[in-house]
């Protein structure tokens, strides 16, 4: 069995479903990309169980084939070859793949892609579309704040709340949370997933940024993605995601409006100061002027700078961590950005002064307990 | 270029003060220590020790052996401002110096030969420290903190000695290997079953088979036999971790007790965690039975200083560990891991009120004191200004 395909085009979409392939994954066959041509159209798949990819493109091929390609060595191989048709021979008894440049001839191991595991079935019990690039943007916007704790397997996804006329995607760690709404998206129904951390990143790598619809069809267990001739299809986190919207509040009547350049810059400078575990800072608001604070006591380090801010309410000290207040000023948009608060002890929140069209995104930081209060 | 190490330790610290409060006691053979059937010796005298008496003695026995011994309760406050008194001269007189206990000091004087003399200064260090708080000290000079701390111990009381650089393999040579500072018991007795009794045969035996004996610490043993040591003298330590234990009367099984007084433990230090802003990422749960066998068990969480936290999974692991069903003479609990901060907020976790609670109860407690408020499970308990078996104090 043969096929002829061009090197460079084949690399390019082997590239795009790499990412789903664990190194050394515990079944070794999946280290390998499965290869299924039928009527000159070649599939390949990538999984690790938890999420597969799959694309496809036009092959020149006499016969239907399904064999299991080690990914490495064939990306190196057709990286390193310059572009032109290559030929895979693929032997009928042990599976070997011969590939066969202009050069020269390479062989590889193959599997039987028989024993390669079979992808979920498409099966919606509904769906929504989305263009690529506000998909991007939800990403982006959301994923650094979900969890790594392993032991709070809930909070390490992006929660999407679909509703009737928009959807919430939500991330958190429990320490700072951040709620991105679009309300130019209308699926029409009630419905809410936990999407694991690792194919969102693979899609932000694989997704156009341009308004490609992306076709978002979810069931029970799994969510598939397709746009253009890929698709993404990751099994949900079985998980009860937290009453979020709780622990918003609502009333936080006093409000610093400040230059997001300037806050981000001055955290930035303040932060080498703060202790190398906690990394807490102190913001401290009387009047019109914000005084950005922090010490490392271990090893008598201390900073202090004072910025001029916009504030409606009653003087106050909070606390936080200035790695959660770098990651959300460098993530949230616009170039003054509103605090509001309410107690040393109680959630702070983040939101931009504008929000974009069809856009709310509203970002909640826990503060750190001050010890003078 | 060699190091000039001065290892420095106050004789008989706890007696030593207590004589200089009451002078009666001059002379005389002195116990500090509790008074309870249950009392170890903290400190004694070396009029004491002339019984057979030494520290750590479960106070009824050295009774037996010196019943005309005077016994002192103790106060540690008391000795603690002593301590810092000395601390301070030497901190106005030296360069670099680490406190490793309420009354032991390393002091680093290398280089200090080009002006004065290393071992000139330290004499006059002690002659000052002398003068000043009237307690008796010792100490001795060398190239590294094993040996120095040796000469110390072969110089009291009340002496000085000096081990110069080329001599310490010598100077160790003759004594028992009991003077190692990391011989215990256990150790000791392993090596008294292989024969070895002098720190010599330690120096003259292949150091690959102290490590097959040992594992690692043969080798660091070994290395400390024959003089060789370079660990540096650390001038400041932060507290790594914080711990309190407790010995009862009568051994119990009173699980809910035993809890009572476990949850009064944690409070008290998480009390003291918030104090000096700190907070922790390792419990460990410590218990002895009555034949004196120990275990602790010790879990990783993530950083925290408020009782709820921490009491549910100090009372977690008293379930894991208790499994013996029999009588417990002991319990402790330690904190370590620490780090300066404060507590990070969790937004589903934390209970705003809780936590406000928590605040109000500290500045109860900083206004009246550490026993002036607690959870009423935990109220028996009075944490001791003094941990008995070190000596040293366990909180202000």
């Amino acid at each position: 069995m043969k096929f002829i395909a061009p090197s460079n085009e084949l690399l390019q979409h082997l590239l795009t479903v790499n990412g789903a392939i664990m190194s050394k994954p515990l079944i070794p066959i999946l280290e390998n990309f499965l290869f299924d041509i039928r009527g000159g159209q070649l599939t390949i798949y990538s999984t690790d169980l938890e999420t597969s990819m799959t694309t496809n493109m036009a092959v020149e091929s006499k016969e239907d084939l399904r064999v299991a390609v080690p990914s490495k060595m064939a990306i190196e191989t057709l990286r390193a070859l310059p572009d032109q048709p290559v030929t895979f021979n693929v032997d009928n008894n042990n599976f070997g793949i011969e590939v066969v440049s202009n050069k020269g001839h390479y062989k590889m191991a193959g599997l039987d892609g028989v024993d390669f595991p079979n992808l979920p079935e498409k099966s919606g019990d509904g769906s929504f579309a989305v263009p690529a690039n506000v998909l991007l943007r939800a990403i982006s916007k959301t994923l650094f704040a979900a969890g790594n704790d392993e032991l709070r397997l809930n909070l390490t996804g992006l929660y999407v709340e679909l509703m009737n006329d928009s959807v919430n995607f939500v991330a958190t760690d429990a320490n700072k949370l951040v709620r991105f709404t679009r309300k130019d998206l209308k699926p029409g129904v009630e419905h809410s997933f936990i999407i694991p951390k690792k194919p969102l990143n693979l899609l932000k790598t694989a997704l156009p940024n341009d308004d490609t619809p992306v076709s978002v069809d979810y069931n029970k267990t799994n969510v598939f993605f397709t746009f253009g001739n890929t698709q993404l299809i990751c099994r949900l986190l079985d998980e009860k995601y937290p009453d979020y919207k709780a622990v918003i509040p609502l009333e936080n009547p006093n409000v610093l409006t400040v230059s997001r350049g300037d806050f981000l810059s001055s955290i930035n400078r303040i932060s080498i100061f703060a202790s190398k575990t906690t990394h807490q800072v102190r913001l401290k608001i009387t009047g019109s002027e914000l005084q950005i604070s922090a010490e490392d006591i271990e090893m008598a380090n201390e900073a202090q700078e004072r910025m001029n801010c916009e504030f409606e309410g009653e003087d106050m000290e909070i606390g936080f961590n200035a790695r959660f207040l770098k990651d959300m000023l460098a993530t949230i948009d616009g170039d003054q950005v509103q605090v509001r608060l309410s107690a040393p002890n109680r959630a702070g929140l983040l939101v931009p002064v504008e929000n974009e069209k069809d856009e709310d995104i509203t970002m909640l930081i826990m503060p750190m307990m001050l010890n003078n209060y | 270029m060699d190091r000039k190490i001065v290892h420095i330790d106050l004789d008989t610290f706890f007696v030593s003060v207590e004589r200089l409060i009451n002078p009666a006691l001059n002379g005389k053979p002195v116990l500090v220590g509790g008074s309870s059937d249950r009392g170890v010796v903290a400190a004694c005298s070396y009029e004491a020790r002339a019984f057979g008496i030494h520290s750590a003695m479960p106070m009824k026995m050295a009774r037996q052996l010196c019943p005309e011994a005077i016994l002192v309760r103790g106060d540690t406050a008391e000795y603690s401002k002593f301590s810092n008194n000395i601390t301070e001269i030497i901190h106005e007189n030296v360069p670099v110096y680490e406190k490793t206990s309420i009354d032991e000091f390393y002091i680093d004087f290398t280089g200090m030969d080009r002006f004065f003399g290393c071992y000139k200064i330290a004499t006059e260090l002690r002659q000052k420290i002398m003068k000043e708080t009237g307690l008796p000290i010792s100490f001795a000079m060398s190239t590294n903190k094993t040996v120095s701390k040796v000469g110390t111990g072969e110089a009291k009381p009340n002496g000085q000695k000096e081990i110069l650089a080329g001599g310490e393999k010598e100077f160790l040579a003759p004594l028992s290997i009991r003077k190692i500072p990391m011989v215990g018991t256990k150790t000791y007795q392993l090596l008294r079953g292989m024969g070895v009794l002098w720190i010599k045969t330690l120096q003259e035996m292949p150091c690959e088979l102290m490590q097959q004996v040992l594992g690692d610490n043969g080798n660091l043993l070994w290395r400390k036999a024959n003089g060789i040591d370079n660990s540096p003298v650390i001038p400041y330590s932060e507290r790594k971790s914080i711990s309190t234990e407790r010995t009862f009367d009568k051994d119990t099984i009173d699980i809910k007790g035993l809890k009572g007084v476990m949850t009064g433990m944690t409070e008290k230090l998480a009390y003291q965690l918030r104090n000096e802003n700190k907070l922790t990422a390792c419990v460990t749960v410590k218990i002895r039975y009555s034949d004196f066998n120990t275990f602790t068990m010790q879990a990783c969480i993530p950083y925290t200083s408020l009782d709820h936290v921490l009491i549910e999974k100090v009372n977690g692991l008293f379930d894991k560990l208790y499994q013996k069903r029999m009588l417990i003479r002991l319990v402790g609990i330690k904190f370590s891991h620490l780090v300066q901060g404060s507590h990070q907020f969790d937004m589903f976790e934390d209970n705003v009120e809780q936590i406000q609670l928590y605040h109000a109860m500290d500045k109860l407690r900083k206004r009246y004191g550490r026993d002036a408020v607690s959870r009423a499970v935990g109220m028996d308990y009075k944490m001791y200004g003094m941990n008995p078996f070190n000596g040293k104090e366990s909180i202000k």
